[in-house]
């Protein structure tokens, strides 16, 4: 297993750098090899330039400005994503990250002379975890139409192999969580990676003795 | 004269998302209001929500300052008009964070006892003009992210009496004539907003 792991969480020793820690010691556990993107650490940049915007369609030349972003998902075949949500969606340097890194050629294929509609390119990825915070509640997250988790599960989803693994965790109304809501937030993260990632994985020992 | 503010977001001139900012100038001019031209890449918007601005987020004494200039634009407006392309089932980064970074906590909403409250009530008009490359289907199977957060979020902090989503559908594949069919349906709409 090749999982990415997509942080965007602006200052270190919040909720969800816990979050992250837990994603990454199971990934750890289970062998796999991980990337991890931290995209505040990295000073990722998300305007999409006006060059990047006229020479959107030129694949391959369109990847050059984000290429190392776009290797790590070529590479993955498992695509986790840790972000607060703000405004209801992602917050800007992630969706930043979306409109720069996941390019015509790189996870879907435009509209040519054989087919009317975009396709998708990310076949490769069979597994996604998505986990973040909302300081709103549950009720009020639906009835806006839950949009970040809508925009990765739905939208990056359908790019994805169609018969991919999904796992969500979210811990609503933040701003008056305890410690105990945040520790069982936790156990729920861990289930849901156990979930995500627990029965294919070989063993790490398993792996070093067929090397 | 009334206020609008008009939020683009589009980095290139010669974009169909340019054009469609121009005829929203233009038309809304035409009817009559005093426009307030916010074109976030001119300007050097930066979206990212920094370290210090999260520490800062609920103390609404001080989380104003970095984006004092535009939380003024927004409370002098009346109506607040949003021009972008839907990218990834979304707004692009740079509108995403002005909503990060500019609709905070005493600005947006005030977090009453016990429910939010809305603190926009000076704008009293909300008009988004936008364009997809998804088909309208597979837009609706997306969830449309970004109509749902300007009919109910948006909405819910300003509880304006008018919403207007005005959207161009399969971008890829829009012809001449319905580019210019949505331009001119844009301006119509816009100079009797």
């Amino acid at each position: 297993m090749r999982a990415l792991v997509v942080y965007s969480h602006p200052a270190e020793g919040s909720f969800n750098a816990a979050i992250r820690d837990i994603v990454l010691a199971k990934l750890q556990d289970a062998g796999a090899d991980y990337r991890l993107v931290g995209l505040y650490s990295d000073g990722f940049q998300p305007v999409l330039t006006a060059p990047e915007w006229s020479g959107y369609l030129d694949a391959p030349a369109n990847r050059a400005p984000v290429a190392r972003y776009c290797a790590d998902v070529e590479w993955c075949d498992t695509l986790i994503f840790v972000y607060p949500t703000w405004w209801y969606g992602l917050p800007a340097i992630l969706k930043g990250w979306l409109d720069r890194v996941l390019l015509p050629d790189v996870a879907f294929l435009m509209p040519d002379g054989q087919n009317q509609t975009i396709r998708p390119a990310l076949n490769q990825i069979t597994r996604m975890g998505v986990f973040t915070t909302c300081g709103a509640s549950w009720w009020l997250t639906r009835f806006v139409g839950a949009p970040g988790r809508r925009t990765l599960l739905r939208g990056v989803g359908l790019l994805c192999h169609p018969k991919a693994k999904k796992v969500f965790a979210a811990h609503y109304l933040m701003d008056s969580s305890t410690e105990a809501s945040r520790a069982r937030h936790l156990d729920k993260v861990r289930a849901q990676m156990d979930k995500l990632i627990g029965a294919t994985v070989p063993a790490p020992q398993l792996k070093e003795q067929t090397q | 004269m009334p206020r609008a503010l008009v939020v683009f977001a589009h980095p290139c001139e010669e974009s169909f998302s340019s054009a469609l900012h121009g005829a929203t100038l233009s038309a809304l001019a035409k009817g009559g209001w005093e426009v307030d031209d916010c074109d976030l890449y001119a300007e050097g918007f930066s979206p990212i929500l920094t370290a210090q601005e999260r520490r800062d987020y609920h103390d609404t004494a001080i989380n104003t300052a970095p984006v004092q200039g535009y939380v003024d634009r927004l409370r002098a407006a009346d109506a607040l008009v949003l021009v972008f392309p839907v990218w990834n089932f979304g707004y692009p980064a740079i509108l995403k964070g002005f909503f990060d970074r500019v609709f905070l906590p005493c600005v947006s909403f005030t977090l009453g006892e016990e429910r939010l409250k809305p603190c926009l009530d000076n704008i009293r008009k909300i008009a988004t003009i936008t364009t997809y490359g998804a088909t309208p289907m597979r837009a609706f199977l997306a969830g449309d992210p970004p109509r749902k957060l300007i009919k109910r979020a948006v909405w819910g902090v300003t509880k304006a009496k008018k919403v207007r989503y005005l959207a161009l559908h399969d971008m890829n594949n829009a012809t001449q004539a319905k580019r210019e069919g949505f331009l001119a349906r844009v301006s119509t709409e816009m100079a009797a907003f």
